[in-house]
């Protein structure tokens, strides 16, 4: 992974991080307002149950002072001091009174407490009422209260106010109410998303019948069996989160709120033992606060993804400002590397980037400096080379001239009878020498004037062949060279000069030859190699040692006593010219193996 | 005066019919006289003595005797306006609660169906006997009577010369063809040819001492029906229009064997409500209405009429079904003896009628004390003592306006001693708060009716009657009553109110309105005041106040 990538993530993930923290801060936060505002709102619901039950109340007291103040109520009341009581009469009297004043209930009872006249279930006169019956010093109670009360077809809840009616010496109570019932719960002012239920604490167990909302009987109602019965344990407010789907979104959050109520069997209800009698249940949907919740995750996926995007823009930007001198040094030392000394990096800034650029030019600058001396000391070299080749190759012509002219000298001077015969064999011998300098010279002069390849298709197997041909007469005489040829058959046709690659070969065929004075094999292979042909020439002989190997490509150097060391750069530059490449593999006391790589078609040179 | 009129005019009516039925009737008399069984079976062969039961055949008999001095009294009366007088002419309006949608007597009625159709269809047809309050037969379309010592095979002599309202003659044939198809059971016929032609027969295969009740009773009516089941019989009014459930028009029989009628014709309106009567009888709409029964101390509900409550006729009890979940006679008896009648009694029904633990009323037997009536629920409670009962289902009359809290009021007393009582209207109830009618003043008719309505087995009595008659009702009833298969609650009178306009009319003590053997409780015989009339009464009692 390069650096820039590592940089890159590494600023990423810190963007990421970031944006995870902040995102999870804020959704925190938000939760945290949103539930707060959900307590507030429940609270507000409860607050407004309180003082729409106060307002009930009072109408439910008002609704009783007036029915206690009737006339049909005096005239009961004034009969039952007369001891007058007209119980047949009186018996449909509380259902007249109370359908009269809009009320769910009344009974009118005598001073013990016994029913004289029932609205909500007419047949229970003479039945003690069980709010008063046990009461034994009667006080006048000022406000409402909640009451359990039977009828025919079951219990049931209700908001009532008592009023004593004193008519003579014994009182007559007048207990009306109104039920708290779905009715009820039409009457409060829900706001939206909020829903209120009321759950009727009548029975000694759960029971799913007695929780209704605005609609009736409330469905799913066994979802909250649970938080009914914790409030029905502590009588303590509490709160659960009710679900009705596996989407969040549909669970609403359900504040329960004990409604207590006096004791049956006394009227001062201020001082009585409350008894938990219902629950309302206030219910607040968190669909606004999943929904908050969605967008701030989907706004922080937003945001976040653009942070990310900004980082990696931004990382980027940065990591190139810090790799890009990096990457220059790079691409400079890989241009060294190949050989290209004169790379310079750019030198941008004053910092230790800055400061390593400069280093790697002053280095480059002195690797050039050093490679032109290496250069101009190989020059030197090539040329001391090439003039010891040069004194060497005409010394030795040299050598013989000097001699036969002083012979002749001498044999003109001392026995001119066998000047004839001395001058006769001088010249033969100096022409003999001079030619053999002007081979010397020729071979120079073509060294220098190495023609261009003219390419034409041609089968490598048949310049093999015809090399050998040429060499044929010379490895018979020295029989003890056994010739291999493994030449493919299928080797493909290649574009090449035949008459360059053939004086190549023949270089290549004489050296192994020469490297073989006392006799071995010499192989000749050719064999297809994707779209290349290789040609290979190995002997037996002596091999090559690495320093070599090395300089055996340089024209004039020569391992042979009277090369011309010409022949194996006559190769690599025919070879060259045809974008192949010859390479060299030699073991000592195993032999030498030249192998040359030609492409098929010398347009796809290299 | 008005009775010394009614027995005048009834007088010339029934002169005119010659002496011949007199003698058969004394004939009858004297062979009922003869009859062993008259001293063992008490009411029912009391019954048997016309004369004691007929005024209006004393006075036939007695006609010659009687016409100068009626004539005397004429004179007498000569001072007294005319206009008391009573005259021909008129609509009687009556008004009544049901909608029948058939002139018939129907077989499971409310007692207010079976009172309205019992009513209504006495107006139309006659049955061979009567039964006057106490009970005692007296001759309708059949004169006389007999039965042999078994009580199987009866012999009657009808009224000779009687029509039927399209002119028939109601000859033994006809009424045989008429009784047959209501009672398959029974072999009724024409006498034999060594019988007087009026002679009609009937053979029962069981002995059957209270035949003459049987009778009596409205589904015996001797009705002949047209192609549009309208009812033709022999009674003083006849069918002029029929709108099933709303409206009966009749009119004055002219041919009428007891003589035309006084008004020319009487109109019923069916479906009002006992509010809407009294307000109708009140505003001078209606002439006779079904009104609410009265405590016996009880101011008048109504002021512009008069108001009759009859006796007890009435039965309000609990029925438990056959199949129910109240087969443990133990949940039954403590439930009968949880119920706090007094207070029902006393509060809900506002004193009418009397609380009872018998079916039939006190006024029949005189043995209803025996029976208690009074709560105890610590004896119901040790009565369900370690048992579990299960939760049951009470049902009523929804149309009985009094019924809903009388249930209720049963079912709350039923709380006290641990039984849930649940009431519906809906699917078979294990119980059933129900009235039924007591059709006869005869015990032991009325007991098998009851019996019957009830849903009860058939009372036994004893196959050689006791000395005492009511010994052998009382083991009946206790027979009915000893696994509370029912539990009788109260007994309750029905009570009828009249307009000013009608005058020399009343219902019976048995709330009937058309008692022939009575001029004062027969339709036939009441008649309007016009409007002159009624303010010159006004004017008197005015006067007579001051």
């Amino acid at each position: 992974m390069s650096f820039r990538k590592k940089l890159l993530l590494l600023f990423a993930a810190t963007v990421l991080l970031c944006v995870a923290v902040i995102s999870a801060s804020v959704y925190n936060t938000m939760r945290h307002s949103v539930e707060q505002a959900n307590q507030d709102r429940a609270s507000a619901i409860a607050a407004q149950f309180r003082s729409e039950f106060q307002r009930r109340a009072q109408d439910v007291t008002r609704k009783v002072d007036a029915i206690a103040s009737s006339e049909i109520v005096q005239r009961i009341a004034l009969e039952q001091s007369r001891g007058t009581v007209d119980s047949g009469q009186n018996v449909t009297e509380a259902r007249t009174l109370a359908t009269q004043q809009q009320l769910d209930f009344l009974e009118i009872t005598d001073s013990r407490g016994t029913i004289l006249s029932s609205a909500q279930w007419q047949a229970k006169f003479g039945y003690p009422e069980a709010a008063i019956s046990d009461t034994t010093t009667p006080a006048m109670p000022t406000v409402a209260f909640l009451k359990r009360e039977e009828l025919p077809d079951g219990a049931t809840l209700g908001l009532f106010a008592e009023r004593i009616v004193q008519a003579g010496e014994q009182p007559l109570y007048v207990i009306g109410g109104e039920r708290l019932n779905q009715r009820f719960l039409t009457t409060l002012d829900i706001p939206a998303g909020t829903r209120v239920l009321l759950y009727q604490n009548l029975d000694a167990n759960w029971n799913p019948q007695l929780l209704f909302d605005l609609n009736g009987s409330a469905s799913g109602a066994d979802k909250f069996a649970r938080l009914i019965a914790r409030v029905r344990d502590t009588q303590q407010e509490s709160q659960s989160v009710i679900r009705w789907t596996s989407d969040s979104a549909d669970a609403e959050v359900f504040h329960a709120i004990p409604l207590t109520g006096p004791k049956l069997g006394t009227l001062d209800h201020a001082g009585a033992t409350q008894q938990l009698l219902g629950i309302l249940l206030v219910g607040s949907s968190r669909r606004p606060l999943i929904e908050l919740q969605r967008q701030v995750i989907s706004t922080a996926m937003f945001v976040g993804g653009a942070g990310i995007l900004v980082a990696v823009l931004a990382s980027l930007w940065f990591a190139a400002r810090v790799t890009r001198p990096v990457e220059s040094l790079a691409l400079a030392a890989r241009r060294v590397a190949a050989g290209d000394l004169n790379a310079k990096v750019e030198v941008e800034s004053n910092d230790e980037l800055g400061e390593l650029a400069a280093s790697f030019n002053r280095m480059t600058e002195d690797l050039a400096l050093q490679k032109d001396r290496a250069v101009q000391a190989e020059r030197v070299a090539a040329w001391r080379e090439l003039a010891r080749r040069l004194a060497h190759e005409l010394k030795n012509p040299l050598f013989p001239l000097q001699v036969t002219v002083e012979n002749l000298m001498r044999a003109k001077q001392k026995s001119p009878e066998l000047f004839e015969e001395v001058f006769h064999e001088s010249t033969t011998t100096l022409l003999a020498e001079i030619n053999n300098l002007k081979t010397i010279i020729g071979r120079f002069s073509e060294f220098s004037r190495m023609p261009q390849p003219q390419c034409q298709s041609i089968q490598l197997n048949d310049i093999v062949r015809s090399v050998l041909r040429v060499f044929q007469a010379q490895l018979q005489e020295k029989n003890h060279i056994i010739v291999n040829t493994v030449l493919d058959g299928a080797l493909p046709q290649i574009s090449a000069d035949p008459d360059l690659l053939h004086r190549a070969l023949q270089n290549l065929v004489l050296n192994a030859i020469d490297a073989m004075p006392q006799g071995g094999s010499l192989t000749i292979r050719t064999a297809p190699n994707g779209d290349q042909v290789e040609l290979s020439v190995s002997d037996s002989g002596s091999g090559l040692t690495p320093e070599e190997c090395e300089r055996l490509f340089t024209p004039y150097y020569t391992t042979k006593q009277h090369g011309t060391g010409l022949g194996l750069a006559i190769v690599q530059s025919v070879v060259s010219d045809h974008g192949g490449k010859i390479s060299v593999d030699s073991k000592r006391d195993e032999g030498t193996t030249f192998t040359v790589e030609l492409p098929i078609d010398i347009r796809n040179r290299s | 005066m008005t009775r010394i009129a009614f027995q005048f005019r009834a007088a010339t009516r029934e002169a005119s019919r010659g002496l011949a039925m007199s003698s058969a009737a004394s004939s009858v008399a004297k062979g009922a006289s003869a009859c062993p069984g008259r001293a063992k079976f008490g009411h029912h062969l009391r019954s048997m003595d016309l004369r004691a039961s007929n005024h209006r055949n004393d006075a036939i008999l007695f006609a010659p005797i009687t016409l100068p001095v009626v004539a005397l009294i004429l004179a007498v009366c000569a001072t007294a306006p005319a206009s008391t007088r009573p005259h021909y002419g008129g609509t009687l309006r009556i008004m009544m609660q049901s909608t029948p949608n058939t002139l018939d007597s129907p077989a499971n009625a409310t007692p207010t169906e079976y009172w309205d159709a019992s009513r209504t269809l006495a107006l139309i047809g006659d049955t061979l006997v009567e039964l006057d309050a106490a009970g005692r037969p007296i001759p309708a379309l059949a004169l006389a009577w007999q039965s042999d010592p078994s009580f199987r095979h009866w012999q009657f002599t009808l009224r000779p010369g009687i029509k039927f309202h399209d002119g028939t003659l109601a000859t033994p044939a006809a009424i045989a063809q008429i009784l047959s198809p209501i009672h398959p059971e029974w072999k009724v016929q024409a006498g034999a040819d060594s019988l007087p032609a009026t002679s009609l027969t009937i053979d029962l295969a069981t002995s059957m001492p209270n035949l003459l009740a049987e009778l009596a009773l409205p589904r015996n009516l001797l009705l002949k029906r047209n192609s549009a089941r309208i009812p033709i019989g022999t009674g003083p009014f006849l069918v002029s229009d029929w709108q099933p459930g709303t409206q009966l028009k009749l009119a004055a029989n002219e041919e009428s064997w007891a003589g035309r009628p006084f008004v020319d014709s009487v109109e019923i309106e069916y479906g009002k409500s006992l509010h809407d009567q009294a307000i109708a009888v009140e505003s001078n709409k209606a002439d006779v209405i079904e009104a609410a029964p009265q405590p016996p101390n009880a101011s008048p509900a109504l002021n512009a009429s008069s108001a009759a409550t009859s006796l007890p006729v009435e039965l309000m009890a609990l029925a438990f079904s056959a199949n129910s979940r109240t087969l443990d006679i133990r949940l039954r008896e403590a439930l009968a003896l949880a119920i706090d009648r007094k207070s029902i009694q006393t509060v809900l029904l506002k004193g009418v009628g009397t609380a009872s633990a018998t079916i039939l009323p006190n006024w029949m037997t005189g043995y209803s004390a025996v029976f208690s009536t009074q709560s105890n629920l610590q004896r119901a409670r040790a009565v369900l003592a370690n048992s579990r009962q299960p939760a049951l289902t009470l049902s009523y009359d929804p149309t009985d306006p009094q019924a809903q809290l009388i249930a209720e009021r049963i079912a709350l007393n039923a709380r006290e001693i641990g039984i849930t009582v649940q009431i519906s209207l809906t699917g078979n109830a294990d119980m059933r708060l129900v009235r039924v009618a007591l059709p006869s003043p005869d015990p032991a008719t009325s007991l098998i009716e009851a019996a019957r309505q009830l849903g009860l087995a058939q009372p036994s009595f004893a196959p050689t009657p006791r000395r005492d008659p009511m010994e052998d009702l009382y083991q009946s009833e206790r027979g009915l009553l000893d696994d509370h298969q029912v539990i009788p609650l109260f007994h309750l009178p029905v009570a009828t109110a009249v307009g000013t306009r009608v005058r020399d009319w009343g219902p019976d003590q048995l709330g009937r309105w058309n008692e022939r053997n009575n001029a004062t409780h027969s339709l036939a015989d009441a008649w309007l005041a016009d409007s002159q009339t009624e303010d010159r009464e006004a004017a008197r009692s005015l006067v007579e106040q001051r």
